[in-house]
């Protein structure tokens, strides 16, 4: 049971405070609700650049790092369609420098042209080292705009063209700060040895000062249903050969997401899940499977990526897959794999809980779903879904016709 | 806003940290056994350790493959028994095998400390070894390793241990294709019984420790013997290639993995806490001089770090980036433009600052909770170190001075002696 209290400030920014005192270190974890999906078309990739910019120093402060490291503190940020997320640990005894460095930069950022620059080259460096040059890294570029045809999780998070980021200019960067980047559209999370007086205290001292500002609320096109499968087939020099299949799915705060969520662990949580131990172990199609959700807010996917065996022909792997699914609906056996599968929920929600940094990210996104009780509650969400659950939701979510299908062929004769 | 209301907090300093010692005892057999108690949570960590490691190994991938293989059936269970049961009681067990150790490493709540030992046992000490999986597992990792060969960070790593210390000693072989087929379970169970044995072993447990614990282990553990197979020890010697510059040719990539450094003390050294230091402000962090020359200024890379590890034998130090081809020289000169400029002008004032008070906040990060105090206490005593080496580093970065770091950086970072790795098109 994570213990918490939260309160907000005038200007809109909403705060959570959970005190555990086994640490001499607080965690200090600040998510705005801004990411890839609310980019123009025209210019993707935005949300994930201004993450970089936002180290290259703010209004009163040259360098962020700098002062941060200086009283002990160690930080990152990631960012994915949903939201930009930004943490720090730091000794206790000098969190009031997180407060400092962390305001600063959302009153405003320090707009300039030499950060913009050298970031932009960072950044198509990080693209070219996680997609160009990794084999299948480009699989993702591909199945995103298959599965998607109208809302902006069609592209991911990086961009869908490389040269958005190189047309950026500064009034765009400003831009986009202003309109995102918002006491009234953050959260913040305090988790650690601090005690909720301090918290509130050191909040309304550095945060308190800054005005609402004009956030545009989101107004995005629902993706309609897809209503016929969806095939795409490419060839690339890489070893096997791989399958990719996605299916859509409700958003995260729907009724099915636990449903869906536990029947992606039975078909690959750990060595014993269906996949792995039938695919892998028994068949020897795959030399590896995997089926995860994609976990998004907006309605997101349900991915089943692997990859084949050496003279494993697609269309059997493929079949060979579907036969998996299909199983889940006559419920043979289930009984003892969905418990299983629940206490791995269970012990994995414990120990992602031991650490201070999750537990303030956790409350988070938490918050930004609309129940930070959530974070107690996940446990208990997942536990109640049953066997009936599972086989409904497997014959309504795994159609062909709610279905996108990439087959990476390996062009290698050896393959 | 008024900007004048925004003055920098004060900072305070970081307290030295006090590390939590580890209680030890002994199983029946004489296993030694360390116990560390702490966290909040009903959860634990067991670490089963072994002197198996690839050093030990007499052809490439026969480390790796005993341990992957442990987990692939026992005297009384199934592979897919083990791991079901695992997963059943939400356990989480890491297989590993490195340089110097191998062994398993399982997480899970305390209550289900008895079924975790049973289980660790037959994993550990009764492995059948099948044939069957294990054709099945190196077909699997060969695949796993032709999709690895295809990053050149992997091509150049590789590459990197076998210029430092030979292609003939172990910890510097590559493995090729051919050794995927050269594995069957005599083999196994022959390195097995030589080196997963008790006088190989030890426990260490951290989290909140089950009462039943030390008596469970007693009983599942404490009777095991070991079989006295003489090992002998390996005659290959750690020998540098003459070759201080090797580029892997791999087609159409966009980018040059570089891998610059070359063997150096370990962690039994007095003046590795120094090395240590000097490291971090080269590449150890993200203000460290490479990410802020090479990244932060001239945008040539995602990321550049460098680090010192210490193996059992020895030591290396790398510098490890993955650049544009068009920056690859131009970030080589940088980085040897770093190195040098270390051995000839002081770290300023500044700069200690930042480092002696990043180091030390890294410090209380190293001791936070049960499992990072398992893994900080394994690092040091493996090397037949304890705290005190902890200590005496704290203390060196409260008292190291600059001309101690130029001292440092010309007698260990001496340019003539490195290695230079690069895999790219």
């Amino acid at each position: 049971m994570i213990n918490f209290n939260r309160f907000s400030l005038e200007n809109g920014l909403r705060v959570l405070v959970h005190e555990d005192r086994s640490t001499p270190l607080v965690a200090l974890n600040i998510l705005y609700d801004v990411g890839s999906r609310d980019e123009n078309p025209d210019m993707t990739g935005m949300a994930h650049l201004f993450e970089h910019l936002m180290f290259g120093g703010s209004k009163n402060i040259p360098e962020y790092d700098k002062p941060l490291q200086l009283a002990g503190g160690e930080n990152n940020a990631f960012t994915n369609n949903d939201i930009t997320n930004y943490y720090l640990t730091i000794p206790s005894q000098n969190i009031e420098t997180g407060f400092w460095l962390e305001s600063d930069r959302m009153l405003e950022l320090d707009f300039s042209q030499k950060n913009l620059d050298t970031q932009k080259n960072v950044v198509i460096e990080e693209f070219n080292q996680r997609y160009l040059n990794q084999p299948y890294g480009d699989a993702i570029l591909k199945l995103r705009p298959l599965a998607y045809k109208v809302h902006p999780y069609r592209w991911p998070t990086i961009g869908m063209d490389i040269t958005h980021i190189e047309n950026t200019d500064l009034e765009q960067i400003k831009k986009f700060f202003f309109s995102h980047y918002a006491p009234d559209n953050a959260i913040l999370a305090l988790t650690g040895n601090i005690t909720y007086d301090l918290a509130y205290k050191l909040t309304r001292k550095w945060f308190g000062p800054i005005e609402k500002r004009d956030v545009q609320s989101r107004n995005l096109t629902a993706e309609p249903s897809q209503t016929e499968e969806r095939i795409l087939s490419i060839e690339k020099d890489v070893p096997s050969t791989a399958l990719y299949k996605v299916w859509h799915i409700g958003s995260r705060k729907s009724f099915d997401f636990y449903t869906l969520d536990l029947i992606t662990d039975l078909l690959a949580g750990g060595e014993s899940g269906r996949l792995h131990t039938k695919l892998v172990r028994e068949k020897k199609l795959f030399s590896e499977i995997n089926a995860y959700l994609t976990s998004d807010i907006d309605p997101g996917l349900i991915i089943v990526q692997g990859k084949l065996m050496k003279d494993i022909d697609i269309q059997n792997a493929e079949e060979a897959v579907n036969e998996v699914i299909a199983s889940l609906q006559n419920g043979n056996g289930i009984a003892e794999e969905m418990e299983k599968v629940k206490n791995k929920f269970e012990s994995t929600t414990v120990f992602s809980n031991t650490s201070i940094l999750n537990k303030a990210m956790n409350l988070s996104f938490c918050e930004l779903l609309g129940n930070p009780d959530l974070i107690n509650q996940e446990v208990e969400a997942y536990r109640k879904v049953s066997k009936e659950m599972v086989v409904e939701a497997t014959g309504r979510y795994f159609l062909p016709s709610n279905c996108s299908t990439l087959y990476y062929k390996s062009t290698r004769k050896d393959k | 806003m008024n900007s004048l209301l925004r003055i920098q907090p004060l900072v305070f300093p970081v307290e030295k940290v006090v590390i939590p010692e580890a209680k030890s005892f002994r199983l029946n057999n004489g296993v030694p056994v360390f116990l560390i108690e702490a966290g909040t949570e009903e959860i634990m960590r067991i670490e089963f350790t072994f002197r198996a490691g690839q050093v030990n190994e007499y052809l490439p991938l026969l480390a790796s493959t005993s341990n992957m293989m442990l987990t692939e059936g026992s005297r009384n269970y199934s592979s897919e028994e083990l791991n079901r049961l695992l997963d059943y009681h939400g356990a989480f067990l890491n297989l590993s095998a490195e340089k110097d150790r191998a062994g398993i490493v399982l997480f899970f709540l305390s209550k289900h400390i008895e079924k975790v030992l049973e289980l660790s046992r037959e994993i550990l000490f009764r492995p059948a070894f099948p044939e069957e999986e294990l054709n099945s597992l190196m077909k699997k990792r060969l695949r796993w390793y032709m999709v690895n060969r295809e990053k050149v960070q992997n091509l150049a790593l590789d590459q990197f241990f076998e210029s430092v210390f030979g292609k003939h000693h172990p910890y510097g072989h590559q493995a090729g294709e051919q050794d995927f087929d050269r594995m069957n379970p005599a083999l196994l169970t022959d390195f097995h019984s030589k080196y997963y044995t008790p006088d190989n072993m030890a426990v260490i447990i951290s989290g909140k420790i089950h009462e039943k614990t030390t008596g469970l282990l007693n009983y599942y553990f404490g009777d095991i013997t070991s079989k006295n197979i003489y090992t002998e020890d390996s005659e290959n010697v750690l020998k540098g290639e003459k070759r201080k510059k090797v580029h892997i040719i791999k087609p159409g990539t966009v980018q040059t993995a570089i891998r610059i450094g070359s063997s150096t003390i370990n962690k039994r050294h007095p003046d590795y806490s120094g090395l240590k230091i000097l490291d971090l402000i080269l590449g150890g962090y993200f203000g460290s001089r490479l990410m802020k020359n090479i990244r932060e200024e001239k945008g040539y890379t995602y990321g550049i770090s460098s680090s010192v590890s210490s193996l059992d034998l020895t030591g290396y130090k790398v510098i490890s980036t993955e650049v544009g081809k068009k920056n690859c020289q131009k970030a080589i000169d940088e980085i040897y433009k770093e190195i040098r400029l270390l051995q000839s002008s002081p770290v300023n004032k500044d700069e200690m600052a930042v480092v002696r008070n990043y180091m030390s906040g890294e410090m209380v990060r190293m001791f936070d909770g049960p499992f990072a105090l398992a893994e900080s206490f394994r690092s040091v005593w493996e090397f037949g170190l304890d705290n005190n080496y902890y200590y005496k580093l704290s203390e060196k970065i409260r008292t190291i001075d600059p001309d101690e770091i130029i001292e440092l950086a010309r007698t260990y970072y001496n340019i003539d002696d490195l290695y230079e790795i690069t895999a790219g098109s």
